[in-house]
């Protein structure tokens, strides 16, 4: 319930809501004036301040020198020489400190660094070939038909003269519906449209619950997909920090990056 | 739980972990029960002979160890669970199911050749098996989903089939063309030859030639007249070995279904120039070129071109 504060005088009262909520109930129980009136005499004066209302106020004003205080402190006391990269790095923009450089993605994730931690170079890969060959298996079975294609392919017709060029016309050139000339995976021909049917399942209903079950093979084959890629890079930053313990000279070719390892170049040494 | 996707790297952690593997191990120990219970109640639907992938320990002889585990898989799909249309290309059809495959009607029922999944249709009294076609391993199938407007690859078609490897490809060709068919499967490798010789063991409408496709002489005891010459054989003088065997095999308008892969002709140029430059040259070699279709997303930098053998030129005198 909202908390009431009232302070009264003659005739009239306010009060303040600690919360918005004002409800119905809360106005009704406003109980009688406590307080004694304040003598016409004195009206003019305005509101008198409560011992409660001055409590506020005084606190407000010791909080505001307090602060003023402690700022002064931090300004007598500031050392002259005091330094961080980031007062150069950074600058104000619009009245924003910012970086004058966005900063650089990490090199190593934390995703990353508590699996390189924690396993060796075997399990890891492991992991990743019995992910590879579960991704080779649904590719088997899941041939992207619908998949909206980001590489296209290309389809060249060769014809004889520039008049074949100009009247080209792709349905009838493949002797299908026009309205099926997107449907790349697969065209019919209007006799194999005449003269075949669909087999099994071909009621809406479970059309309707076939393709649901599709796209949820198609989400894991690209969940599965996506995890190999990690456990990929992960493995090749492993086998990259153990390749360094060789004391061989080398080079650093290519920076590590979150999805690549570093590429260093050995020194080749004959092997004696 | 019908799906159990771990959080990316559950794995790794050691509850996650044991979580992980226990869901599989589940799954193995079930066998084909656990398998039914895994796709929501479909215990018994299914009938496989072997109960999952014969092919796949028996047929490559992978020394994997994998065997047991896929004995719980494979054979899937009974009665409604898939919903099979059939494609432009006789003999080729889509399967629209969980899975979302171009497929080959399976011509040896039960049998995988290359571990792939088989999926099954009943028609009222009849079942009829299909086998999924990857397109990231066959240029021909991912000609196919690319939008080719011509295979020429059809039931009762004699196929010449150049550069057959493993015969993965070989057995969906051998599939559409059917038992009225026949497919020419040549491949110079021994190894590769191997694998080839267990598919045709299978499959009587495949005749394996192990020889090299460059001396056509070698096996044209072997071969009759063909409808159409595939090839996929990765050589810089590709075209020049193609016909070759036109020459001595293909039949009078035959056609020619050749993949190029830019990196094996000139690993230097623009993959699109290298194309041009090998359109140019099977023009030069009496094939008319009709159609060519790069297979993205499946390939990167690859072609697949379709040519018609162009009549010889007849001179006659006055």
């Amino acid at each position: 319930m909202s908390k009431l504060y009232y302070s009264c005088e003659a005739g009239g009262r306010y009060f303040t809501f600690s919360s918005l909520a004002l409800t119905f109930e809360s106005v009704m129980v406003v109980p009688e004036l406590l307080t004694t009136k304040k003598p016409a005499s004195r009206k003019h004066l305005g509101l008198l301040e409560k011992k409660k209302d001055y409590k506020l106020r005084a606190d407000d004003y010791h909080k505001k020198q307090n602060t003023l205080a402690a700022l002064r402190k931090k300004a007598l006391e500031k050392n002259p020489d005091e330094f961080y990269f980031n007062m150069i790095n950074s600058q104000l923009q619009d009245g924003v400190h910012t970086a004058k450089r966005p900063k650089e993605e990490a090199e190593v994730t934390e995703e990353q660094k508590r699996i390189m931690k924690t396993q060796d170079i075997k399990y890891v890969e492991m992991k990743r070939v019995a992910e590879a060959k579960k991704i080779e298996r649904m590719k088997g079975e899941l041939h992207l038909l619908d998949a909206d294609r980001k590489q296209k392919n290309k389809h060249t017709f060769f014809v004889d003269t520039k008049k074949e060029v100009k009247s080209f016309d792709l349905a009838k050139q493949l002797n299908t519906a026009p309205q099926l000339v997107d449907r790349v995976y697969n065209r019919p021909t209007l006799k194999t449209l005449e003269t075949k049917t669909i087999q099994g399942a071909a009621d809406p209903c479970s059309v309707k619950k076939l393709a649901r079950q599709r796209d949820h093979q198609y989400r894991i084959l690209s969940q599965r997909i996506d995890r190999e890629k990690k456990m990929f890079v992960i493995s090749q930053k492993i086998q990259t920090r153990k390749d360094l313990q060789d004391k061989a000279k080398k080079v650093k070719v290519k920076k590590e990056t979150a999805t690549s390892a570093a590429i260093y170049k050995f020194e080749s040494k004959r092997k004696r | 739980p019908k799906y159990i996707i771990p959080d990316c790297f559950s794995g790794f952690s050691p509850r996650g972990d044991r979580g992980g593997r226990g869901g599989r191990g589940g799954r193995g120990g079930f066998g084909d029960r656990g398998r039914g219970g895994f796709r929501g109640g479909r215990g018994g639907g299914f009938k496989s002979p072997d109960g999952g992938f014969r092919g796949r320990g028996g047929g490559r002889g992978g020394p994997r160890g994998r065997g047991g585990r896929g004995a719980g898989r494979g054979g899937f799909g009974a009665g409604k669970k898939v919903l099979v249309e059939p494609h432009r290309h006789e003999g080729v059809f889509i399967c629209r199911g969980k899975e979302d495959a171009l497929v080959t009607k399976n011509m040896v029922v039960g049998e995988s050749v290359y571990g792939e999944k088989r999926m099954s249709v009943e028609e009222g009294e009849t079942k009829i098996e299909y086998r999924a076609w990857n397109p990231f391993r066959s240029k021909l199938a991912a000609a196919i989903l690319g939008g080719i407007d011509q295979i020429h690859i059809k039931p009762g078609a004699k196929v010449m089939y150049l550069g057959a490897a493993s015969g993965t490809t070989v057995s969906h060709v051998s599939d559409i063309v059917g038992p009225d068919g026949l497919v020419y499967a040549v491949e110079f490798s021994h190894r590769s030859g191997r694998d080839l010789l267990n598919v045709a063991k299978k499959r009587t409408n495949i005749i394996p030639i192990i020889e090299d496709a460059r001396h056509p002489h070698k096996y044209r005891m072997l071969v009759g007249m063909v409808d159409v010459i595939f090839a996929d054989v990765a050589q810089p003088d590709q075209t020049r070995i193609v016909a070759l065997n036109a020459h001595n095999f293909l039949k009078n308008g035959g056609h020619f279904v050749i993949s190029i892969k830019a990196n094996c002709i000139d690993s230097t140029a623009a993959p699109e120039a290298v194309f041009a430059s090998e359109v140019k040259k099977m023009s030069a070699e009496n094939m008319k070129p009709q159609e060519q279709l790069t297979l993205e997303p499946y390939e990167r930098d690859h072609a697949v071109v379709v040519a018609v053998a162009s009549p010889p030129i007849t001179y006659t005198c006055e």
